[in-house]
């Protein structure tokens, strides 16, 4: 098992999965991340939607508004979705890789945003998917540059190098990620929050966290 | 000197910066998500800038992302503009009327002796040309199936590349053919959909 050059940073990896030269790793501190966003899923897969109500001013009567049907599977299917790219954004051990399940986080984010049908949620959900569309260019251009000036994405190989990646390609993974990871930000202008089915709603958040800490670590390690 | 490769990443960082710059005066919302499709071309063009076989293999992932997100982004703005009625006058020139059939047959026919991706998408060019022309009546449900099918051939070639390498020819032809079915059926379903039941 080849040694991961900058372990001091987030532990010493303690189990590997290599696919061919593509070597997906845990560390102490990927596998807390990883095991964030299987909690995350797990909630999601088993809770019920919380159901949002709206009491009638001045008297005892309430609206109660409940996610159903249709519109609930969709959500769930795609909160899961959204906590598998996430993990797989956690244990990959290859720059583009990364990239590639960053931009996925962003899909079905946009399809957890967009299962409500209303006028401005819509709006929030068409202006995240143009920006995470547009972070996809520093995304891949980053990783890109990656492989033209060091001949390799493995993070392995890069941890090794004495250049290691070159400091343009680390902002625009940085500008893509921040791209990709503005969801909660559009979450909180649709008023998200006060929409019914909570637990879809978390999902979003937590997986552009997560998304920051492991690029806070792969950039700090390659 | 400097390397062709930064000459070509300057151009290319220059269109993104005009793409961006129009980005910041564009108000309405289609154009919008054109440009956005103009930048994400240009990531592309960086990872082909790497000119090696690995970059066409991480081509194809970038693409496949980004169609997908145009797509879940074109199906949001028409759901916000209840935008559900065909358009009623179509484009009809005389050509669409007389020659469907027999262009359609001629691509797809090409596209089967080309076979792999490439013919997949001649293919398919000539499935949405009669598809275009003729109007569509036909069971997509049968096509999805097929599509279905053919990827599950592909991973069967995949399998079998693994697992028994001395059969490595019934691989390739399985795959080239499931491939190029695969290809065709997806291919021919975009922009078909619209204005279906599941739309």
């Amino acid at each position: 098992m080849p040694d991961l050059a900058s372990a001091r940073i987030a532990g010493e990896p303690f189990f590997t999965l290599p696919f061919g030269d593509i070597v997906n790793y845990f560390t102490p501190y990927t596998a807390v991340l990883f095991g964030f966003a299987l909690l995350f899923t797990a909630i999601c897969i088993f809770s019920r939607p919380e159901r949002q109500l709206d009491v009638v001013f001045g008297t005892d009567a309430y609206y109660a508004k409940g996610v159903t049907g249709k519109e609930l599977r969709f959500r769930r299917f795609m909160a899961i979705a959204c906590g598998c790219a996430t993990m797989g954004a956690m244990l990959s051990g290859d720059v583009f890789n990364f990239t590639l399940f960053v931009s996925m986080v962003g899909i079905c984010i946009i399809g957890i945003v967009a299962a409500v049908k209303s006028r401005h949620v819509l709006d929030a959900a068409y202006n995240y998917g143009i920006i995470s569309i547009i972070a996809t260019v520093p995304l891949f251009g980053g990783a890109a540059i990656t492989l033209a000036t060091t001949g390799t994405l493995s993070i392995w190989a890069l941890s090794g190098m004495q250049a290691g990646m070159p400091l343009i390609a680390k902002i625009l993974i940085l500008l893509g990620v921040m791209g990709e990871g503005i969801a909660p930000f559009y979450a909180a202008k649709a008023e998200l929050f006060r929409a019914p089915g909570a637990p879809y709603v978390i999902m979003i958040h937590v997986s552009s966290l997560l998304m920051f800490l492991r690029v806070v670590e792969i950039l700090l390690t390659v | 000197m400097i390397s062709w490769y930064v000459i070509g990443l300057i151009v290319i960082f220059a269109g993104v910066a005009l793409t961006f710059s129009a980005f910041l005066k564009e108000r309405d919302d289609v154009h919008k998500l054109i440009l956005a499709d103009l930048a994400e071309i240009s990531g592309l063009a960086i990872i082909a800038l790497t000119a090696t076989d690995l970059a066409e293999a991480l081509i194809i992932p970038g693409l496949v992302v980004g169609i997908s997100e145009l797509l879940a982004v074109s199906e949001i703005y028409l759901t916000r503009e209840k935008l559900f009625e065909q358009p009623k006058k179509r484009f009809r020139i005389e050509v669409m009327d007389s020659a469907p059939a027999l262009l359609g047959a001629i691509l797809v026919i090409f596209g089967i002796v080309l076979s792999g991706f490439t013919g997949g998408a001649v293919a398919a060019t000539g499935v949405i040309f009669y598809f275009l022309c003729k109007g569509q009546q036909e069971r997509f449900a049968l096509i999805e199936t097929v599509s279905g099918y053919a990827w599950a051939l592909w991973i069967v070639a995949f399998f079998t590349f693994m697992l028994a390498p001395s059969y490595w020819f019934f691989g390739v032809m399985l795959a080239g053919s499931a491939i190029l079915a695969k290809v065709v059926a997806k291919m021919s379903l975009i922009g078909a959909m619209r204005g279906e039941s599941n739309a």
